[in-house]
């Protein structure tokens, strides 16, 4: 494209054709007042803010709207211009209260900036201002509908973007009212970027309401755990608190959205369960120690109990930093011990369980066919969903191999349904159909296997495409077959030179990957330490009730008498301390400096936001003190800038498994559950976040069966099925549970 | 509960519009339901047509409340649409609505005390050159006058 001279300002500049001159403006950092323009949404051109002189036309044109053209001379700041937006901003503020001082907006809002500049002190008006009745829409925002300018900003971000039109004008002329259907409130779990685009006081942080001024906190850059993504925010922080998470813009990360997640996680953050000083438990009663006494009594112990090296048995979340995991499995390695594993939650420990993702997150939204196998890619990992989903606009297809159906905020080709543990031979179908189409021999082990006319389209759909990508999710970590399906899958990616993207490994576990936070040949897995000789174990960050695939197993064995546990937890809960004996308060989320390592292998710093609570520490120091203590060498790091240089610097040598191939026969009589928490009930932070547990999304709790499965099971509708109500329909696959909820899993 | 026969009309008329544009009948499928209701919609319903034609729910809330002719509020038996356009309003018609108010003893958007009438303020009708003017089913009374009115008012039953 031939690019097109023109000047603005007296600035001679070049832009492509259908520019906007507002894009323009704003790359040669000119300042156009706006309200309704926003980069990453459509032009609605409703607000008139923007108007702006161009030589030789009669009116004022809006900058938003007009692209630019060879030659055209614009004025951004002339007499005609100016007084154009002034008049718009007179009339903007006809309908708009003088409440700033009580606005959680004001200092922050882009109707009082423009206001300043653009507005007059005094007011011609002298007839009754409009006035909304607020109904409320939901617990995360806000709403206080008589500042609203009706700019359409939250109404196109939902149709556009988060891809459910929640927001509406509704009513005309002076009665428009932005607002949801009836009383239903705002169920996306993008909604809260609606905050963020307002350019008003109209939407604001509903938690937030009232805790502080703008212009007290300070802004704190740092990274988002909550998924693989890292989006990247800024905490906003108040007298050491974080008061608020906002979105910061990264292009290749999180565009300029944040999920629901990332945004309202911090309130767990001010739980009362927090865990501000250590404690031991001495004779079966629990006391509060000076960090001292603490670690020598937790030295002392895990030194008694695990006598032999290999009797100590290290466990973390897939939360925690990369800092904190390569220090974790230095400690266990330099004492002794190859028990190490984070993977709580999964099934299949088999080493060669891992397959690694093929595509970035800027390239999923290039994607011209995608196959999302065990996912509902929507809540848990929005940011890569919003991602497919601009794909799905420019056309891309997608088809869905999964458990139950799922509500997903684009089109869907074929939502095949599929139980765990049928899920294999399914694959297995597919990769045999792609051998025959693409007359390539197929392995013997697949030559008993039959092929349905789904799972041809399946394959037919991958060939076809140009650029397909084959996403698996989390749903998978529960299958007995994990490593057969992710082999499955590489090797239908290589048939249909398909991108693979991993979503099983979800939080920060690529961290845990990267510095090798599993055990090698030698050691025990998570499963085989529970049901085996550990006798002391050092736990991180995890929640006894809710982290292990098998609770029952895990507090039962922490639990025995002669097995030690020290846990390094930012919370304290009453059914979690019985089965501990040592409890060290770590600080939380945004409290420690640390790295997390997001789905393009891209390792993202942040500093601390602000500081524990109470006694409690960064996780990183307490485990290196806890090393000195224990006299292992090579823990003498003074930053945790250090400490990330060498878990990035090291490389893990993986130990290969001779891999046997052979199809399972699917043992049909068995009934598959599959436990999926709430994407607000994945870590201890979520679940104490109270405004994210009050939404739709949060108060997920459903064990869904099918209507054979649960005549097998002898269920009906509304019984409870591990303490979480059955609901029977024909979403779900035959011969599974998919329990869906927040609370912790039971059994 | 939108009747299947009401399906069936609004069906017609989606066959009126380019495959995938049937959210385009969204303004008969209105008409159609609020005659089945009795002159009114109600929440349900506008959640039953957006699920009919494939929409979301608030845009056709948008729309139902964009256009005069969509009642929210259970109607009298007749409702008087009185046009306060600048025609019909140079006109007299706001001397006429108050003329209407007083003697139903009734506000717009009130029910009269018998239940019979209604009295609601539109715009346009399109019928500018019969001005001052209203509209009562589907009939349309132009010229009107204070007694012109009390003669509508006795015929309606």
């Amino acid at each position: 494209m031939s690019e097109i001279e023109f000047e603005i300002d007296g600035k001679l500049v070049t832009a492509n054709p259908g520019d906007s001159i507002i894009s323009i403006a704003d790359r040669e950092g000119i300042d156009v007042p706006r309200f309704c323009y926003h980069k990453k949404l459509s032009v609605a051109a409703n607000c008139r803010m923007c108007l702006v002189d161009i030589e030789g036309s009669p009116k004022a044109q809006p900058a938003c709207s007009t692209p630019v053209a060879n030659g055209m001379k614009i004025h951004t700041r002339n007499d005609k211009a100016k007084s154009a937006q002034k008049a718009v901003m007179e009339f903007l503020l006809i309908n708009h209260p003088l409440d700033c001082p009580i606005c959680d907006q004001g200092g922050e809002c882009e109707l009082q900036d423009v206001a300043m500049e653009y507005g007059t002190d005094v007011s011609k008006f002298n007839l009754g201002k409009r006035i909304v009745a607020d109904k409320g829409i939901g617990a995360l925002i806000q709403t206080d509908m008589t500042r609203c300018i009706h700019c359409t900003r939250c109404v196109r971000f939902g149709a556009e973007v988060a891809g459910i039109v929640e927001m509406g004008g509704t009513g005309r002329g002076e009665d428009v009212k932005i607002e949801p259907f009836l009383t239903e409130g705002i169920q996306s779990e993008l909604s809260g970027n609606m905050i963020d685009v307002c350019p008003v006081g109209a939407l604001t942080s509903k938690p937030f309401r009232y805790e502080a001024r703008t212009w007290q906190m300070s802004a704190v850059e740092t990274i988002a755990r909550h998924d693989l993504v890292g989006s990247n925010i800024y905490t906003q922080t108040y007298r050491g608190k974080v008061k608020r998470v906002v979105a910061r813009d990264n292009e290749l990360v999180n565009e300029t959205w944040i999920s629901d997640r990332d945004r309202f996680s911090y309130e767990g953050l001010n739980h009362e369960s927090r865990a501000l000083h250590p404690k031991i438990k001495k004779n079966n009663k629990w006391q509060e120690a000076s960090w001292e006494a603490a670690l020598d009594f937790a030295v002392n112990g895990l030194k008694k109990n695990a006598q032999n090296a290999n009797q100590l048995g290290v466990l973390a979340s897939k939360n925690s930093t990369l800092e904190e995991y390569y220090l974790m499995q230095k400690l266990a390695r330099s004492f002794g011990s190859e028990n190490i594993d984070y993977r709580l939650d999964k099934a299949d420990l088999s080493i060669r369980n891992k397959m690694l993702s093929s595509i970035t997150l800027a390239e999923m939204e290039s994607v011209d066919h995608a196959l999302i196998v065990n996912s509902y890619l929507r809540l848990e990992q929005p940011m890569i969903n919003h991602r497919i989903r601009k794909a799905t606009l420019n056309g891309a297809s997608v088809n869905t191999i999964n458990n139950k159906k799922f509500d997903f905020n684009y089109r869907t080709d074929l939502e095949v349904l599929c139980s765990p543990q049928k899920t294999l031979l399914m694959l297995q179908s597919i990769l045999k159909s792609l051998h025959n189409k693409t007359k390539t021999t197929a392995p013997k082990n697949l030559s008993k296997i039959k092929i349905d006319d789904s799972q041809n389209k399946i394959a037919d759909d991958l060939i076809a495409a140009e650029k397909p990508v084959i996403i698996l999710g989390e749903h998978v970590n529960s299958n007995i077959s994990s490593s057969d399906i992710t082999d499955v899958i590489s090797e239908i990616a290589a048939l249909a030179n398909a991108k693979i993207a991993n979503l099983s490994l979800s939080g920060n576990s690529l961290s845990a990957e990267k510095v090798g936070f599993k055990p090698s040949i030698k050691g025990q897995n998570a499963a085989s330490m529970l049901s085996e000789n550990t006798k002391a174990f050092l736990l991180m960050d995890i929640d006894l009730n809710y982290d292990f695939i098998n609770s029952k197993l895990a507090t039962d064995t922490f639990n025995k008498d002669d097995v030690f546990v020290v846990s390094l937890n930012s919370f304290e809960d009453e059914a979690a301390l019985i089965n501990l004996d040592v409890l060290l308060p770590m600080a939380g989320l945004y409290e420690s400096s640390g790295t997390h390592i997001n789905f393009d292998g891209v390792a993202q710093s942040f500093s601390a936001s602000v500081k524990g609570p109470g006694d409690s520490k960064p996780g990183w120091k307490i485990i290196k003190v806890l090393a000195d203590l224990l006299e292992l060498k090579g823990f003498d790091y003074t930053d945790s800038s250090q400490v990330a240089d060498d878990a990035l610097s090291i490389a893990v040598s993986e130990d290969n498994e001779p891999i046997e191939k052979n199809i399972k026969d699917s043992d049909d009589s068995q009934i598959a559950i599959h436990w999926q928490y709430s994407p607000y009930a994945i870590d201890g932070v979520t679940r104490r976040a109270k405004a994210l547990q009050e939404t739709q999304i949060g108060k997920m709790n459903d064990a869904f069966i099918s209507v054979a499965t649960a005549k097998e099971l002898q269920l009906t509708e509304g019984d409870l099925y591990h303490g979480v109500p059955v609901s029977i329909n024909e979403t779900i696959a035959e011969g599974c549970v998919f329990v869906h909820t927040y609370q912790s899993r039971k059994g | 509960m939108i009747s299947d026969q009401a399906k069936k009309e609004i069906d017609f008329w989606i066959t009126k519009y380019p495959e995938g544009r049937q959210s385009s009948a969204v303004m008969q499928a209105l008409t159609i339901v609020q005659n089945e209701n009795g002159g009114s919609l109600t929440g349900d319903l506008m959640r039953e047509i957006a699920d009919h034609l494939q929409m979301p729910a608030i845009s056709v809330q948008e729309v139902a409340t964009f256009y005069e002719n969509y009642n929210h509020k259970p109607v009298a038996k007749h409702t008087i649409r009185f046009c306060h356009n600048i025609s019909c309003m140079l006109n007299g018609s706001d001397d006429l609505i108050s003329y209407l108010e007083k003697k139903l003893q009734v506000k717009t958007g009130e029910i009269s005390k018998d239940g019979l009438v209604s009295v609601k303020k539109v715009e346009c009708l399109g019928a500018c050159v019969g001005g001052p003017m209203c509209q009562i089913g589907d009939q349309y009374y132009e010229h009107l006058t204070p007694s012109k009115l009390d003669n509508i008012l006795d015929d309606l039953k």
